[in-house]
């Protein structure tokens, strides 16, 4: 069953990019640019009311989402099952070795694609 | 492709409304940060500058978060620090430094995407310029200067500054991309460092955090004012002292990264600052 990053507790944001750089540092890279989580800082009144909302491209559950999950510092991420969505469960799960396997060569393609764009 | 062994600046000439870039190959002695900025300072001193730099490590290691700001308040040299955004947008948009100089006629508002910089009227409003998540959005409300809507810098420097030159906001966009020279030495370091989160010298907290730092230790708010030279133009925060001043973790992060400075360039860079200081 495919896992899935959610954002569970995005109120817990607190704007440092953590998962950002995470997820570009997977495809090799370093920068905002294609991102697929990205940070949004939304414009609140008041000099202390910052709040963020997270944006997330669903081809990042190609990464290693949980050193995504587990990168970010206020514990903003889940890692769920996409069946345990549906049915109301937000349990962690275990990649099966295809699952991990399928999951390297969209990775590896991903990683050659950046490069031929650099 | 990171380019190492040059500095690239963009000059704002708010006198001439116009903005360029210049690419400097005998600055790169200076690092970034306060060394490349009083260096900077020396070279514009007759514009009264306004000069943002960042080091050259900001935006790919584990907290070097800060921007400096260099600048001249009542015939002194001073030298600040802004956390939040700023030093990953500027080094995204492929920039060493941002020159401000001269004085604009009307209040003005910058707005920088990578190496362009376009000047608009005060009444714009900031946050229709530059691409939401890859932006920062810094802001003089009257009374401070702040920075996504949250950081600020020590004293009224900036502030002072800002209304001189008749600025009221600038947007700074980064949308480059770079690939370190050698990835997996990099990935390693940077993992190294953060796991030495135990050695910085606040708490880690909920508030509003600079990019690139998992802290949120609510001291960034107010900025910084300088102290140690190597710290400063690596614009390292100066929690991360024990990380940073070490010599050899820096000259390994600068060698992963491609840059070619030796021990002894990283040794000799606070009596460079210091006689380039004593020309200003």
């Amino acid at each position: 069953m495919p896992k899935i990053l959610k954002p569970t507790q995005p109120e817990k944001c607190i704007g440092c990019e953590m998962c950002v750089f995470e997820a570009q540092r997977q495809l090799k890279k370093v920068g905002m640019e294609e991102s697929l989580v990205r940070v949004f800082r939304k414009k609140s009144e008041g000099k202390q009311n910052v709040e963020f909302e997270l944006e997330i491209d669903p081809r990042i559950n190609i990464l290693d989402i949980e050193k995504i999950s587990s990168v970010c510092p206020r514990k903003v991420f889940e890692v769920l099952i996409e069946q345990d969505l549906v049915d109301g469960k937000d349990q962690k799960h275990e990649k099966s070795a295809e699952q991990e396997e399928d999951i390297e060569r969209k990775k590896r393609f991903m990683i050659e694609e950046n490069l031929q764009n650099d | 492709m990171i380019n190492t062994t040059v500095k690239k600046i963009l000059d704002i000439d708010l006198e001439a409304q116009k903005a360029e870039t210049k690419s400097f190959t005998d600055l790169n002695n200076y690092f970034g940060g306060t060394g490349l900025g009083l260096k900077l300072l020396e070279m514009y001193s007759e514009k009264n500058p306004l000069i943002i730099s960042t080091g050259p490590l900001n935006g790919f290691f584990p907290f070097v978060s800060k921007a400096s700001i260099v600048l001249i308040n009542d015939g002194a040299v001073e030298d600040i620090y802004l956390g939040g955004s700023i030093s990953t947008r500027i080094k995204f948009a492929g920039l060493d430094s941002i020159v401000i100089h001269g004085t604009a006629k009307e209040e003005t508002v910058i707005e920088i995407q990578n190496s362009d910089a376009f000047l608009k009227e005060g009444s714009t409003d900031l946050e229709s310029l530059g691409l939401p998540g890859k932006r920062t959005v810094i802001e003089f409300d009257g009374e401070k200067v702040i920075s996504d809507q949250y950081f600020t810098t020590p004293e009224n420097y900036l502030e002072k500054k800002f209304i001189e030159k008749n600025i009221k906001g600038l947007s700074i966009t980064g949308t480059e991309v770079y690939s370190p020279k050698d990835f997996d030495e990099y990935k390693n370091l940077y993992e190294e460092i953060l796991n030495r989160k135990d050695e910085l010298s606040v708490e880690m907290g909920g508030y509003p955090s600079c990019s690139g730092c998992p802290m949120g230790c609510g001291k960034s708010k107010i900025g910084e004012i300088g102290g140690n030279i190597l710290l400063n133009s690596l614009v390292a925060c100066q929690y991360a002292d024990k990380i940073y001043t070490d010599i050899g973790t820096v000259f390994s992060c600068l060698n992963s990264l491609g840059y070619e400075y030796t021990h002894e360039d990283i040794e000799n860079l606070p009596t460079l600052v210091e006689q380039t200081i004593k020309k200003i």
